[in-house]
């Protein structure tokens, strides 16, 4: 298969899933010639970007074998046929490993598979390989990850952001069409911003977490990262709805949100928290939300200033409530039964194994977060933190329930700054505040997206802004629609990276 | 210093009762439940699933089935039933746990504020109230034997059991005496079984005690001191429940004679049962202060439980043994050993009902009510319990069916057999499928009463037994069993007895 100039054009130009999906119905493009010039794509860049830690060539290629050839008969075709798309290293196939970039799950490989692949492929999509992680979904950089971090395409001395950062990365270099990411407290939507694509947390209950390994349970959420808000859009349909293995996972409709895209809101109320335009946020960032406002502003929509006083305990609440269950889901990984076992000696005994099997298998920054969990869930302490926590989010929950009844959709930054230097915040506070903007979604379990908003500039690198605009829980409709009307309106995410320019060793190693 | 003499000691005793509920598939997973008789069998390990085995973004989804299986036993042991209740995590490692964690309820339990009746070893009606009864999934089991009993260097785990679903019942100290505790653990058992909730086979341990356990003393200066509670972990007969609840009583009062201690915070203490020496053992003394770290678990949602469920849940309780005892006292005149006797197995009881029903649905006899459950209890009990105890297998599997008992016992009232061929057609009737009168016919067990025949028989036994003939004709009564018996061996049994004596005097007195 060449990979000539010529070819890698098309690609991008196609480069959407319903780019893809359209050329190869019309016989443009064969499945197995995608999957080849993907997967060619991949041995080339990966390795300066390490977004990727493995791949699947030959599952992909005789899944694309079966699409064309259903094709070559005229067959149906699902929404997604053809598409190659990657997956987050913690959600669970039942082919290859699934490591979520720890050490005590090196060798693990999961014997089911998890609903929102399922999903996928039942849609024909070709789960093209793996990306990487933070361990567990814990970290705002993929910097914490047993097997090396990932680099941001913009500029590979940064990082893509996390904990979906391979995912977000593997996006934004090309190295597929669209990734499944989770989201915590903002893991798809803070590197979504850092990388400059589309991010979407759907509402807590809208995708099955079936399969996808567990660090906050009442947080989490599998959602999509894609370069435009349409192929956003067109995942999320096929990932949302009701899953008999997932009891938090609502049984309500799935709208057809592509269908709706281009649907103009009537008499749209844009909602900006004050809260949220802080002086502490790199100018940059208050720049891009200020040119958005002006983007809805022109195109009718009202601007109505919103007071979140509570939103500034957002982080707080979400780092006693994710290392709480953290600390919890995480105590199957006991060496007993599959993933890392420490060695013993004969005078070891059982706590020892759980304690060295531990110890050796999971990296500093979960360490720390099933200490702190295990700590607010302690008896004497439960009160203070963990209780106090709930309330807490009872009361932002109730919080943005109030602003809800005064706008359709919260608009502000997705992040406080750009993409940060690999090693930069080495402090886990700061790291922390990362999330600043992005864990109330998850605690108060609504949906929101971040979309490409710009630029700045910094030691002439061009480094991507996000906005982020939330909705009620299930209105994924209408936060697509508000998306798609700035995507409409602007060009942010038709900019892609210089990242096909050799790499110089001496940047990665910095 | 001299130590008041003690005037008396007595007994206080609560209950913890574990429940494997009988469902078909396990607490949170559609694995398959080693409770559920289709199961018993299973091979270590295969009744695993990625819920089961824990494995990383496996989710659990709640049994509908359990809870009202839960709901059942709570309704039946006069509880509330929680409109709202959730699950929590109770955290702790151990190999037989796979997530790091068990599903229980802590604070909001399914059912509770109940109550249980029966009676004592004295006779009279005990109450014993109940705290709570909470679903909760069970563990793994950790071995060191491989399957065959083989030795094994090393732990083995089996999660066969991890997840099926258990159902704790908690009450308050009202018992009094070791035999009163087996007495309710009884009563307990026969109304989970009755309910279909559970099995209750104590050997596969679908039932596990655990007493607490403390002595009331009283001394000689009027004043009353209370031991410190033991709680006894995990007996799975009724014999270790009253053996440990016996030992307890002694040990503690030893205990307090040479030391002195009485209740107090932080005193309970856990202690094993040693069955081959028939001892307690302690095991983790004093409350540790164990931090399990309860939280709602976010991976379920709540249970909200409707008026309609509940009442529908209701509707579907069967009449209880307590209920049945006295129904079969008042109704058939049992005695409370028999009533007690039928009622000890829900098998059992079921088949002695659809017995007695039998009788009555025939319409053939004008057999009263108290007849017939007379006759079907002595039938099952006599008959029955003496083949079953030879054959070692239930009395309502030997094979009879309650239309063949129904219809032995119609024979009987009716004289068609005698009352001595009744074992023997019942033997015969665990062997076919056939009804009971061509049986008995085949068999030569039907009385015959036709005169024609009696008169020959009579005839030819007046022939053999001149002389005891001769002394009856004179007035010799003792001479009549003698013609009797001829005319038994000469018709094989088959002649009514009553109609050979009558036609005897009248053949040799003219009375």
């Amino acid at each position: 298969m060449p990979s000539d100039s010529g070819s890698e054009a098309d690609m991008d130009e196609g480069a959407t899933i319903q780019g893809l999906v359209d050329a190869l119905r019309r016989r443009e493009s064969s499945a197995v010639e995608l999957v080849d010039r993907y997967l060619q794509r991949i041995d080339r860049l990966n390795s300066s970007l390490n977004c990727f830690c493995e791949t699947y060539p030959e599952r992909a290629h005789a899944t694309a074998l079966q699409i064309d050839q259903q094709l070559a008969a005229g067959d149906q075709i699902g929404p997604l046929a053809g598409v190659p798309i990657a997956v987050k290293d913690n959600i669970v196939t039942d082919f290859g490993h699934t490591r979520c970039g720890s050490r005590f799950l090196e060798n693990y490989k999961s014997p089911y598979a998890s609903t929102a692949v399922e999903r996928l492929e039942q849609a024909g999509a070709i789960i093209i390989g793996k990306t990487n992680c933070d361990e567990f979904g814990m970290g705002s950089s993929t910097e914490h990850c047993a097997f090396g971090a990932a680099h941001n395409p913009w500029d590979i001395t940064r990082v893509p952001g996390g904990s979906s950062g391979g995912s977000a990365a593997a996006v934004t270099a090309d190295l597929c069409c669209a990734a499944l990411g989770s989201d915590t407290g903002g893991s798809i939507r803070q590197p979504a911003a850092f990388c400059g694509i589309v991010g979407a947390k759907p509402s807590y209950g809208r995708v099955s977490r079936y399969g996808l390994v567990a660090f906050g349970s009442s947080l989490d959420q599998i959602g999509p990262l894609a370069r435009t808000v349409q192929d956003a859009a067109l995942l999320l349909g096929v990932l949302a709805g009701a899953d008999r293995h997932d009891s938090t996972c609502a049984d309500r409709p799935v709208p057809d949100y592509v269908a709706q895209l281009e649907t103009p809101t009537k008499s749209l109320r844009i909602g900006v928290p004050k809260q949220f335009l802080s002086d502490d946020n790199d100018p940059g960032v208050n720049a891009a939300v200020r040119d958005a406002i002006a983007v809805y502003r022109s195109h009718g929509a009202e601007i109505i200033e919103i007071d979140l006083p509570l939103s500034e305990y957002g982080i707080a609440t979400y780092y006693v409530i994710a290392p709480a269950e953290a600390s919890s889901n995480l105590a199957r990984y006991d060496g007993i039964r599959y993933g890392r076992r420490a060695e013993l000696g004969p005078d070891d005994d059982l706590l020892d194994l759980y304690a060295r099997s531990r110890a050796e298998g999971f990296g500093p920054e979960v360490q720390r977060r099933i200490m702190l969990g295990t700590y607010v869930l302690s008896a004497g302490y439960y009160e203070a933190y963990y209780k106090r926590a709930l309330q807490v989010r009872r009361l932002i929950k109730q919080e943005l329930d109030a602003a809800f009844a005064q706008c359709d959709a919260l608009l502000g930054p997705t992040t406080p700054t750009v993409a940060f230097s690999l090693g930069e915040k080495a402090d886990p506070l700061s790291m922390y505040l990362c999330d600043v903007y992005t864990t109330i979604a998850n605690i108060a379990g609504i949906c929101a997206i971040s979309i490409p908003a710009g630029f700045v500039s910094i030691d002439g690198k061009r480094l991507p802004v996000g906005i982020q605009i939330q909705c009620q829980a299930f209105d994924e409709a209408t936060m697509f629609r508000i998306a798609r009307m700035f995507e409409a309106a602007t060009d942010h995410h038709t900019h892609r990276p210089d990242i096909d320019d050799p790499v110089r060793s001496t940047d990665i190693a910095r | 210093m001299t130590t008041p003499a003690i005037t008396s000691t007595r007994l206080k005793i609560g209950m913890e009762i574990h429940v494997e509920l009988a469902t078909r598939s396990k607490m949170f997973s559609r694995s398959p439940n080693l409770a559920h008789p289709d199961y018993y069998d299973a091979a270590p390990n295969s009744l695993v699933d990625p819920v089961v085995a824990a494995l990383p973004g496996a989710l659990p989804v709640m049994n509908k089935r359990a809870i009202e299986l839960a709901m059942i036993v709570g309704l039946a042991i006069n509880c509330s039933i929680a409109k709202f209740t959730k699950w929590d995590r109770k955290n702790y490692f151990y190999p037989d746990l796979p997530k790091g964690y068990q599903i229980s309820q802590y604070d909001l339990p399914l059912c509770f504020d109940g109550e249980v009746h029966f009676t004592g070893v004295d006779g009279t009606t005990k109450r014993v109230g109940i705290i709570r009864a909470h679903l909760e999934e069970d563990a793994g089991k950790l071995g060191h034997e491989l399957p065959g009993g083989k030795p094994y260097d090393g732990s083995l785990v089996d999660l066969n059991r991890a997840g099926t679903p258990l159902l704790e019942i908690v009450t308050h100290p009202d018992l009094a005496s070791a035999a009163d505790a087996v007495i309710f653990a009884k009563e307990l058992r026969n109304i989970c079984r009755f309910l279909g909730a559970s099995e209750g086979i104590m050997q596969r341990g679908h039932m596990r005690f655990e007493p607490n356990v403390n002595v009331i003393i009283e001394t000689d200066d009027g004043r009353e001191y209370a031991t410190p509670i033991v709680e006894v972990k995990n007996l799975n007969s009724f014999r270790a429940v009253h053996d440990a609840i016996e030992y307890e009583h002694q040990r503690q009062v030893e205990a307090w004679k040479s030391d002195g201690i009485v209740d107090g915070p932080g005193l309970k203490s856990t202690r094993g049962w040693n069955d081959a020496k028939r001892t307690t053992v302690l095991q983790r003394e004093k409350e540790e202060s164990h931090d399990y770290r309860y939280f709602p678990d976010p991976d379920l949602i709540p249970v909200v439980v409707s008026d309609t469920w509940r009442q529908e849940i209701a509707s579907r309780i069967p009449q209880l043994p307590m209920q049945r005892r006295a129904r079969y006292k008042k109704d058939y005149d049992l005695s409370a050993e028999d009533a007690t006797a039928l009622t000890d197995e829900r098998d059992l009881c079921l088949f002695y009902e659809r017995c007695v029903k039998a009788i009555h649905t025939d319409g053939s006899s004008d057999i009263t009510g108290v007849q017939a459950g007379q006759a079907c209890a002595k039938l099952l009990l006599n008959a029955g319990a003496k083949r079953a105890h030879e054959r070692s297998c239930p009395i309502h599997e030997l094979g009879i069916t309650p239309e063949q008992i129904s219809q032995l016992i119609l024979l009987r009232d009716s004289n068609a057999i005698g009352s001595s061929s009744s074992n023997e057609l019942f033997a015969l009737l665990c062997k076919t499928d056939d009804d009971a009168q061509p049986v008995a016919e085949r068999a030569g067990l039907m009385q015959v009463s036709d005169e024609g025949q009696l008169d020959e028989w009579i005839e030819q036994a007046i022939q053999a037994q001149p002389q005891a003939a001769d002394d009856f004709s004179r007035g010799k009564d003792a001479a009549l069993g003698r013609l009797v018996g001829e005319v038994m061996k000469l018709s094989r049994g088959q002649a009514e007895a009553k109609s050979v004596q009558a036609k005897l005097r009248d053949r040799l007195r003219g009375d």
